[in-house]
């Protein structure tokens, strides 16, 4: 949930806990000042009534008004002065009117009355109601305003919050430069950034560091490998040699072999990483495959692969030297992890290629398999081919993704 | 022949001295950058192996030197760095080949054999080991003065097997030799026996000798 969204629910619904709270208790006090109101007129009248008797000693003419009527009745018992609220039913017009009465004994000559003075609350209720529109309508137009006031200032606020997450959802750790964060008016947000930015400083140090650590590990290991190398080629001159020692050195040559081809690759990596291949040129993916094919020729033939192409045009600006690499770990492995006599199947189209081929294994983990040093179990690969692959891909946008899907692995690059 | 090897890891530069001495050829070593231009200034040499990643200096400042006094010795550049600015600029000096750490001394020996025939004006492209000759610049094979028809793989394998003659090449050079960086990787080099094998076949239908010894399925050798 956004947080705009959170604080308005959480705003509103107080505001409209306070506003029927608010509005109950102020619909109450209202009846009550305006009942109180028609009690003091009605008092008025009372008075007016003992001034007539008292004055004229007669009971004053009844009146029957709509908003106001007084009754005399002849009483045999003193009835206790009193206030009621009634409800009466006009037959005529079938509406009900809310009235308040006040009851009274009276004494005329002697003879006992009670006087009952009736007047409409109508009048009062029409002002409740009027009252009641009025404040629902300055109450929802503050709410309006409120809205719209916090809504534009929240906006304002957290602007500087928004641009320091949009720069840090664009920061590069192969390009730590690139984040911009600006100062602002808020100290809380300038923390922030003060914090993010020594962060990313720390972060990018570190993983320069930790860069140049493995660019330097990788170059100084050539050397060693290469004499491990040059003297492996000197002992095998050896005549002397047994063949159990022979078989030992061969061990030692695959694993220098490996050692030193894993060793390339890393740098390669980290040479992709930085970018270090700036110049693309247009180039015809599907010339390319088959040349691919062309050289790896005897691996296929060894293996008995049958290999079915549906190639079309499929140009691509990329440099020339990742290009070759895509293609060629792609296939190498679509030849290396496959079955005597089994299935390679390569196609292009002008937006993808694709590489199918069948395999002993089960369909692989696609979340890992892009990974660094990630293989399937018995592979005798160094587990950096589709590392390399996505590196290459990622550098320029491609997609690459892997199915599975009649008994056949596949990979398809995607370019846009 | 004569060749400086310039290479400041002294082991390395060993190997290469005792491989490249058994294939008679003379060799100097210059450990250090100076050491390196003070050869090259007094000396004249067939062919140099030149590391560029000298503690003392860049290398390709030596190659520079060299092409400014119109020296006419072969340079193989040797680099720690497979890197491809390195590559094209060494060759854009003028290096004659570059070669990446790390090398099979036996490549190594090719790629020397290679520039000296090319340095070489006198005509002198004709390799000859008895019966079977090498025209290095038609790229054709004789035995006993008849042609033979041979795969591009085939002539490389020959052609590399001359140039290392009495030499044992792992299979693991042989493949870098014929497929570069790339077939390494397959982890199965089984598939190279079908090229001995069929240039073997070729060689005793034109009436060669057998040359060819495996040796306990680790490599091969050329050698009578």
């Amino acid at each position: 949930m956004k947080l705009q969204a959170k604080y308005n629910r959480a705003t509103i619904s107080a505001a409209i806990f306070v506003l029927i709270l608010g509005s109950i208790s102020y619909y109450f006090l209202l009846r009550y000042v305006l009942i109180k109101e028609v009690d003091d007129a009605l008092r008025v009248e009372e008075q007016e009534i003992l001034d007539h008797i008292k004055a004229h000693h007669n009971l004053p003419e009844e009146t029957d008004y709509h908003d106001q009527q007084i009754h005399f009745f002849p009483a045999s018992k003193v009835e206790q002065r009193r206030f009621v609220s009634t409800n009466t039913i006009d037959e005529v017009e079938k509406e009900s009117t809310i009235s308040r009465r006040l009851i009274f004994p009276i004494n005329v000559n002697g003879k006992n009355y009670t006087a009952v003075v009736t007047k409409s609350e109508e009048e009062a209720d029409d002002m409740l109601i009027l009252i009641a529109l009025l404040t629902a309508a300055v109450i929802l137009l503050l709410f309006a305003i409120l809205f719209i006031a916090n809504r534009m200032l929240f906006r304002q606020l957290w602007k500087p919050f928004y641009a320091t997450l949009s720069s840090m959802k664009r920061f590069n750790l192969s390009n730590p430069d690139k984040i911009s964060l600006a100062n602002n008016h808020i100290d809380e947000f300038n923390d922030l950034n003060k914090t993010v930015r020594e962060m990313t400083l720390k972060v990018a140090s570190d993983y320069q560091s930790l860069k140049t650590f493995a660019d330097n590990a990788s170059h100084e290991m050539q050397t060693p490998l290469a004499i491990i190398n040059s003297k492996l080629d000197l002992i095998i001159q050896d005549q002397e040699l047994s063949e159990k020692n022979m078989q030992h050195l061969q061990v030692i040559y695959d694993s220098v072999t490996r050692l030193t081809r894993m060793n390339q690759s890393l740098l390669l990596i980290a040479k992709i990483e930085n970018h270090q291949f700036p110049d693309a040129k247009n180039l015809r993916l599907d010339n390319l495959l088959n040349e691919r094919l062309q050289y790896f020729e005897e691996l296929i033939h060894s293996k008995q692969l049958r290999v079915s192409t549906s190639l079309q045009k499929c140009e691509v600006m990329m440099n020339p030297v990742l290009a070759d690499i895509l293609l060629n770990n792609l296939l190498s492995n679509a030849i290396r992890h496959n079955v005597e006599a089994g299935n390679i199947e390569v196609k292009s189209s002008p937006d993808h290629i694709s590489i199918c081929n069948n395999s002993s294994s089960i369909p692989l983990d696609e979340k890992i398999i892009f990974d660094r040093f990630q293989k399937a179990p018995g592979s005798d690969g160094l587990g950096i081919g589709l590392a390399m692959v996505k590196q290459i891909c990622d550098v320029y946008g491609f997609q690459v993704a892997y199915g599975f899907s009649k008994q056949m692995h596949a990979f398809r690059v995607t370019f846009n | 022949m004569k060749l400086l090897i310039v290479e400041d890891e002294l082991e390395l530069s060993n190997s290469i001295v005792t491989y490249l001495k058994s294939e008679s050829y003379a060799c100097e070593v210059a450990h250090t950058y100076d050491s390196a231009l003070k050869k090259i200034d007094a000396f004249e040499y067939d062919c140099i192996l030149l590391d560029i990643g000298l503690p003392d200096g860049n290398g390709l400042k030596i190659l520079e030197e060299l092409k400014e006094n119109n020296k006419s010795d072969g340079v193989i550049i040797v680099s720690a760095k497979n890197s491809i600015d390195d590559r094209i600029r060494g060759l854009r000096i003028g290096a004659d080949d570059y070669l990446p750490k790390p090398f099979h001394l036996s490549e190594l020996s090719a790629r020397v054999a290679a520039i000296i025939r090319r340095k070489q004006f006198t005509g002198n492209n004709i390799i000859l080991y008895n019966e079977i000759s090498v025209d290095t610049i038609s790229k054709q094979v004789e035995v006993n003065r008849q042609v033979l028809e041979l795969t591009k793989k085939e002539y490389q394998l020959l052609l590399y097997f001359i140039v290392n003659k009495g030499k044992v090449i792992s299979k693991n050079a042989i493949a870098q030799h014929l497929w570069g960086d790339g077939m390494e990787a397959s982890g199965n080099l089984d598939f190279i026996y079908t090229h001995i094998k069929n240039l073997r076949k070729k060689l005793n239908e034109a009436g060669s000798s057998d040359y060819i010894r495996a040796i306990y399925g680790m490599g091969y050798k050329f050698t009578e």
